[in-house]
């Protein structure tokens, strides 16, 4: 599905991964743990084609794709979806144009027809059903005024509805309560089919309580330092990343 | 020889009933001053095109048969076509609602010409140099008059093209009785290297309602410099929208003058920008009698090279109280290149009105963008759903709903030509 080597970049200059190195095959769920600053939602916004993220080594391949050449827009339509730790808010453009537009610019790219306003709503429905997200959230403007929690079930929303082949959930846990927590956690599980792979980036072992990960991989100073399964997470969860020979304050602040 | 002399001798030459008219224009031109960068109306429109161009002031040829206008959808417009400055339509044939008529300088009767003479000239200002131009021009005048307590549900759309190397100069005239109602679009479009001028003056009647609208669709090479002057009288309401493309250089004068009590103004103006095209509108409102409104809205988006002026004046005269007057502009910046130069400018001699104005130059949300981005939305696609709303809401008021759809898609194609990075 998706294998990285070697992947350097910098922003403004400064480099913020430093040969990174992460191989993913098809229906696995790869949870990155580390502490503030490690590197883990620039991974993010590199894979998904950011400007101002420069890849200055290393090769990226999706799907038989070389991702690194494809713009941002390719990317998404060829399966790469991205949950934002911070989604934007666009007042002026409202959720559902969004979704139209999303699923069927997607849609157009694997050759399906569009579809009728009947079925996208339909579709629309169950998404929001799922995350419990209230439908005439749809008619608002993106994230426009939406709590931090809406705003990451919205996420959920929307990749539900364009299923995508690889998410990548930025923190999609951070600031909800453990209710909140279980409908996102139920929202990505139900999109777990065994083809589907899932990067789960989260600062807390509790995500992980919901949303069973295969691997679990530690990123600091922008590169994975470790490679286990659950039982590394929880081991963090009670050590912190000290036993690594990093840097806890950041995780304490956090 | 200069430019402006090559009309006033031309202007001498013309000979016919509205001479007197075209003469005084001529004084007037005589004595003016031909613009320049230290003009300050001038200041950031450059007549260098004008100067230089091939084309020489030369009387139209025969307008060559011209494909017909396409009409606008469902509207049922009384349509009204003009070739370079000739009209095509044969006015005599057309059925015209009772309360309706038309008339121009070739057919005007006595009483008519009379009529023609006392309007002529007398709601634009003087200080229009093109409109002075015009004036000593004007091949065809086109006098609409609409009779006290007239409803005309049809709507009256002007259209006027200009050929390659061509010039056209024409002239409309609308008079809106008391407590008439009436539609009136007003459409000119070139895409060739080509000079024209079109003028309006309009007369609203106590009472009286005029929508209108001003579709200034010339493209590419053209010159143009227009303008559309309208009075109003006590209790008249107007609701304009104006539409811009830019064009080599594109000139509008607006100029809405209340001369009556409680009257009301409507103008949202829209203009949309690409290349390097330069568009120039200045709109003056004056508020010279007590109580009435004015509400402007200027909105546009410049991408690549392109340069938009926008001059937005409300004067309010000593004696205009309760008058409430907002003007907003706001612009898109699409590119680093491109111009925006914009300047409200408020006067106000009376101490009891409410009045507001503001400018704004926003460039384009990079992180919205992304966003849209990673939802697999392509960038053009993604720049017209951050960016194309400010404009749709000016096209949702536009009262007639069959203009609207007709003008959207067109926009909305223009603005994705309009980027380039
Ligand atoms: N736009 C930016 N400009 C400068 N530095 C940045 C920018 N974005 C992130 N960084 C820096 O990159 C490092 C990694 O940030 P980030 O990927 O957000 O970390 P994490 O998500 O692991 O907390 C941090 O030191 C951060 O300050
Ligand atoms: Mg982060």
């Amino acid at each position: 599905m998706l294998t990285i080597k070697n992947l350097h970049a910098s922003v403004e200059q400064k480099n913020i991964l430093n040969g990174l190195n992460l191989s993913i095959k098809q229906g696995e769920v790869h949870a990155i743990m580390g502490p503030n600053g490690a590197g883990k939602s620039t991974l993010g916004y590199v894979l998904s084609g950011r400007d101002g993220y420069q890849v200055t080594d290393g090769e990226v391949d999706f799907q038989g794709n070389n991702l690194l050449e494809l713009d941002v827009e390719q990317r998404a339509r060829h399966g790469l979806f991205l949950a934002f730790q911070y989604p934007v808010e666009i007042p002026g453009v409202s959720n559902m144009e969004l979704m139209k537009e999303s699923v069927n610019a997607v849609r157009q790219h694997r050759a399906e027809t569009p579809l009728t306003a009947a079925e996208f709503l339909k579709k629309a429905k169950a998404a929001c059903q799922q995350v419990q997200l209230p439908l005439e959230f749809l008619k608002r403007g993106i994230n426009e005024g939406f709590s931090g929690g809406e705003k990451k079930r919205n996420e959920i929303m929307q990749m539900i509805l364009l299923e995508p082949s690889l998410c990548i959930l930025d923190e999609s846990d951070s600031g909800l309560d453990v209710d909140a927590l279980q409908i996102v956690a139920n929202g990505v599980n139900s999109q777990r089919d065994g083809k589907r792979s899932f990067i789960v980036i989260t600062h807390y072992q509790r995500l992980l309580d919901f949303i069973e990960p295969d691997f679990v991989h530690i990123l600091a100073n922008g590169k994975i330092v470790k490679t286990g399964d659950a039982a590394l997470a929880k081991q963090i969860e009670k050590e912190g990343y000290a036993f690594l020979g990093l840097d806890n304050s950041a995780e304490a602040s956090a | 020889m200069t430019w402006l002399q090559q009309v006033i001798d031309r202007g001498q030459q013309i000979d016919d009933w509205l001479s007197p008219l075209r003469l005084q224009a001529i004084e007037t031109l005589q004595q003016a001053a031909w613009p320049t960068r230290r003009t300050e109306s001038w200041k950031y429109t450059s007549l260098a095109a004008l100067e230089q161009q091939q084309l020489r002031l030369a009387q139209p040829a025969t307008p060559p048969a011209e494909p017909p206008q396409t009409a606008i959808p469902g509207l049922n417009s009384l349509d009204l076509l003009f070739v370079n400055g000739v009209l095509q339509t044969d006015i005599s044939q057309l059925p015209l609602a009772a309360g309706l008529q038309l008339h121009t300088l070739r057919s005007a009767s006595a009483i008519q010409r009379v009529i023609t003479t006392s309007m002529y000239a007398q709601v634009k200002p003087q200080r229009h140099l093109f409109g002075l131009v015009n004036d000593v021009l004007a091949n065809e005048v086109l006098f609409i008059d609409i009779a006290h307590d007239s409803h005309i549900e049809q709507p009256i759309r002007i259209i006027s093209r200009v050929s390659e190397g061509q010039e056209s100069h024409h002239r409309v005239l609308v008079r809106v009785g008391d407590r008439a109602t009436v539609t009136i679009i007003e459409q000119t479009q070139s895409e060739h290297a080509s000079f024209s001028t079109g003028f309006t003056e309009i007369e609203l009647g106590e009472q009286a309602k005029l929508e209108h609208y001003r579709l200034v669709m010339h493209t590419r090479q053209a010159i143009y410099f227009g303008g559309c002057h309208i009075c109003l009288h006590d209790k008249a309401e107007l609701n304009s929208t104006m539409l811009g493309y830019g064009s080599e250089l594109s000139r509008t004068d607006i100029d809405i003058m209340h001369n009556g009590q409680h009257a009301r103004a409507k103008l949202n103006a829209i203009y949309l920008l690409g290349e390097s095209e330069h568009f120039d509108l200045h709109s003056t409102i004056e508020h010279a009698k007590p109580h009435g409104s004015t509400e402007e809205n200027v909105r546009g988006i410049v991408g690549d090279k392109a340069n938009a002026v926008f001059n937005g004046r409300i004067h309010i005269h000593r004696g205009a109280q309760k008058t409430q007057a907002a003007l907003q502009n706001r612009n898109l910046l699409l590119s680093r290149r491109g111009q925006i130069n914009t300047k409200p400018e408020l006067e106000i001699y009376a101490d009891d009105v409410q009045c507001a104005h503001g400018a704004t130059v926003a460039e384009i949300a990079e992180e919205a963008l992304y966003y849209l981005r990673t939802r697999g939305i392509c960038r053009s696609k993604a720049l017209i759903m951050l960016n194309f709303g400010f404009i749709q809401e000016l096209i949702n008021q536009m009262p007639n709903p069959l203009l609207a759809q007709w003008l959207e898609p067109q926009l909305r194609a223009r603005f994705k030509e309009m980027e380039v990075r």
